[in-house]
């Protein structure tokens, strides 16, 4: 490529580029920023001081944060491996379908189509009572809540990866005298897996980053048994006004997806070329 | 596709231009906006509207849930947004909004003492900050005891008492719980501890601001409330996921000998279509403990954005819903107590309410503040995580008071409000 080509090239994505810049990575940096000072906008009097470092430090000692990471992390890993359980059961079954099956992706696909707060507060009207301030007995409505939300995804995920499969190769399994379960082992998951990855990805960041289902079912309580970080970071910036703190607390957030993401992308990259 | 090109080029200007328009003659009122009362607000902004031709007036609905209000409050002012010009804030809100200088000091607009002065005490300095006026008290709440006129000839002076009562109720299964109250962790339970805690003549915050909120009297008042959920069973474990709107249905339904609620529920409760204790109720003061019967005092306060276009009009909407007439309204239409206690002396409000004008008066004056500050959202949510957690059996009720004392010190250490005084 010669240095016009290269310019040329670099004019032609400038506009994408600064677009980006602008959206995604002006935001970011702002609150970064906001998060080297003390900013509080109860307290103005303590005006605007940079600080450094001094909210991340706190952070690293703040027993609340720590817990609402902990809760975060159980509320991933379960909500995400039940979703891929159901989900790969739930595309299998529409995969095997052999009437109905435009009809029945339909009915599978409604809970994903109902807004999360509908489906939140339908979820609260059920458990309404004593599971919801029962320290461990709050997180079955907000897994089951969300499992049942989100399982339509995956499924349809999985789906759209089960038809891919050459028919053929089971044809030629079920002749060399291969069951079931051992197709299913043997061809279906590792034929799979990148579409597996796929849908791993996508849960797992969006149940990080869970909300709505918490702050409408338990509010983070009893106490703070179900508070997850973004929950942490919303009462901090919005009802206790402590901008700050709260933009560092965010930045934890944003660090720690950006990283998952990034873990992910490689681990992707690197079984494509297995 | 023709349009889509052309239409991002206006509609940026056009978008920044809305933003710019003070439009001047449009005055915007946000605040409640459900049911009978925002029925009866549209009603009262519409008579003052009419008097005012030069003026459109504009109800702005905002959510009724008070923190999810709070939140667009924050999101609006912090954004600098001069609409609405006029707020409902609820009582707690007043000293951060005004530290924060988001609202209006008042002084400008020359409110005469003496009419100043018929406003509650107690309501009217929630509305001060640092010696200057920034709201005014629109109506008063102050929480009550609901007890079943069919259960007991009269209503318990002291929690043994009721306790006593509403175990009796129940093992006679008359009802099926005692007591209930709002216990959800949220600002209502707040409410409900500070009820306890003034009958065991305990504190939030003493006189100079220090925290006492781990004292022993608060330890009783919070052993009290463990004790009627865990030990004698008088209180449904239930009642910690409720707010008000669920302990009412439970009293409604005859479900409980008691409840503790502000005084809206009266109205509701005397409904015989939809309520199964109407005519069977009645309204008490808070019983006491050790020390005095006292109700927490809440209730909505009027003030001004403080980058409106037009304060004067602002301002003469304030006055004209603060006024005596829109009170004795509101007492008769959603059951809500007047802010001026002149208004009480007024033969209409004796029909408009549900207890005698003189009662519901003593039990304002004698009602407790919460404490006035800006970092109060803060000290309540600590305050709300600590209580949740010994109600709901996490932690010990002595350990999570320590716990909240602690964290609420650090707080008012590093605010900053110690150096400069209130």
């Amino acid at each position: 490529m010669s240095r016009s080509d290269a310019r040329l090239a670099w004019l032609l994505v400038a506009p994408a580029m600064s677009l980006i810049a602008l959206v995604a990575v002006a935001p970011l940096a702002a609150s970064m920023w906001e998060s080297l000072h003390l900013h509080d906008l109860r307290l103005p009097w303590l005006g605007r001081p940079f600080v450094g470092l001094a909210h991340y430090r706190a952070a690293v000692a703040d027993a609340r944060l720590h817990e609402a990471l902990v809760h975060t992390a159980f509320f991933t890993a379960a909500s995400v491996a039940l979703e891929l359980a159901f989900g790969m059961a739930l595309a299998l079954i529409l995969h095997h379908l052999v009437r109905g099956r435009a009809l029945a992706r339909v009915v599978v696909l409604l809970p994903w189509a109902l807004p999360a707060v509908v489906a939140a507060l339908v979820w609260r009207f059920m458990f309404e009572g004593e599971w919801l301030s029962h320290p461990r007995g709050a997180w079955v409505p907000i897994v089951l809540g969300d499992v049942w939300k989100s399982t339509p995804f995956v499924a349809l995920l999985l789906l759209a990866g089960l038809q891919a499969i050459d028919p053929a190769l089971h044809e030629a399994a079920a002749l060399d005298g291969a069951g079931p379960w051992r197709r299913f082992r043997s061809i279906t998951l590792p034929l799979l897996r990148p579409v597996i990855a796929v849908a791993l990805v996508f849960r797992m960041l969006d149940a990080f980053r869970v909300f709505d289902f918490v702050y409408l079912l338990t509010g983070g309580g009893p106490g703070t048994a179900t508070e997850v970080i973004s929950l942490y970071a919303f009462s901090t910036l919005f009802q206790e006004l402590r901008f700050g703190y709260g933009a560092a607390l965010s930045t934890v957030t944003f660090a720690i997806v950006f990283l998952l993401s990034l873990g992910w992308v490689r681990a992707l990259r690197t079984g494509e070329d297995a | 596709m023709r349009i889509v090109r052309w239409l991002p080029g206006w509609t940026i200007p056009a978008l920044l231009l809305a933003a710019c328009d003070p439009r001047p003659d449009v005055l915007t009122f946000s605040g409640s906006t459900l049911g009978a009362e925002g029925a009866l607000v549209r009603a009262q902004i519409a008579r003052f509207a009419a008097a005012r031709p030069e003026l459109t007036v504009i109800v702005q609905a905002t959510p009724d849930a008070a923190d999810q209000r709070h939140q667009l409050y924050v999101q609006w002012l912090n954004g600098w947004a001069a609409d609405p010009d006029v707020l409902q804030l609820d009582v707690i809100w007043t000293p951060e909004f005004a530290a924060a200088g988001w609202i209006l000091p008042f002084d400008r607009f020359g409110m005469p003492a003496d009419e100043l002065a018929d406003f509650f005490p107690a309501a009217l300095a929630a509305d001060r900050w640092q010696g200057r006026l920034y709201a005014l008290p629109w109506f008063v709440d102050v929480g009550m005891l609901y007890w079943r006129t069919d259960l007991m000839p009269a209503p318990p002076a002291t929690l043994a008492e009721l306790a006593r009562i509403g175990r009796d109720a129940r093992d006679a299964g008359r009802v099926r719980t005692g007591f209930v109250w709002q216990g959800a962790r949220y600002e209502g339970l707040v409410a409900v501890f500070l009820e306890h805690l003034t009958a065991f003549g305990g504190r939030i915050l003493d006189d100079h601001g220090a925290v006492v909120v781990d004292s022993p009297a608060a330890r009783h008042a919070l052993a009290f409330m463990y004790d009627a959920i865990h030990r004698d069973g008088i209180v449904p474990a239930a009642v910690l996921a409720w707010q008000e709107e669920q302990t009412r249905f439970a009293f409604q339904n005859g479900d409980a000998a008691f409840m503790r609620n502000w005084p809206y529920a009266a109205a509701l409760l005397a409904r015989p279509g939809e309520s199964r204790v109407a005519g069977r109720f009645a309204i008490a003061p808070m019983p006491s403990a050790t020390a005095r019967s006292a109700a927490a005092l809440g209730g909505a306060h009027l003030a001004i954005n403080a980058r409106t276009s037009q304060p004067d009009a602002a301002w003469d909407l304030v006055r004209y819903l603060t006024a005596p007439e829109q009170m004795i309204e509101r007492a008769e239409i959603a059951g809500q107590l007047p802010a001026r206690r002149s208004v009480y002396a007024d033969a209409r409000l004796a029909h408009a309410l549900p207890v005698a004008p003189e009662e519901a008066r003593g039990a304002i004056e004698r009602a407790v503040p919460r404490p006035v500050t800006p970092v109060y959202t803060q000290l309540s949510g600590i305050l709300q995580i600590h209580l949740h957690r010994a109600l709901t059996r996490q932690q010990a009720p002595a350990d999570a008071l320590s716990g909240a004392a602690g964290a609420m010190r650090q707080v008012l250490a590093s605010s900053g409000l110690g150096r400069r005084g209130r």
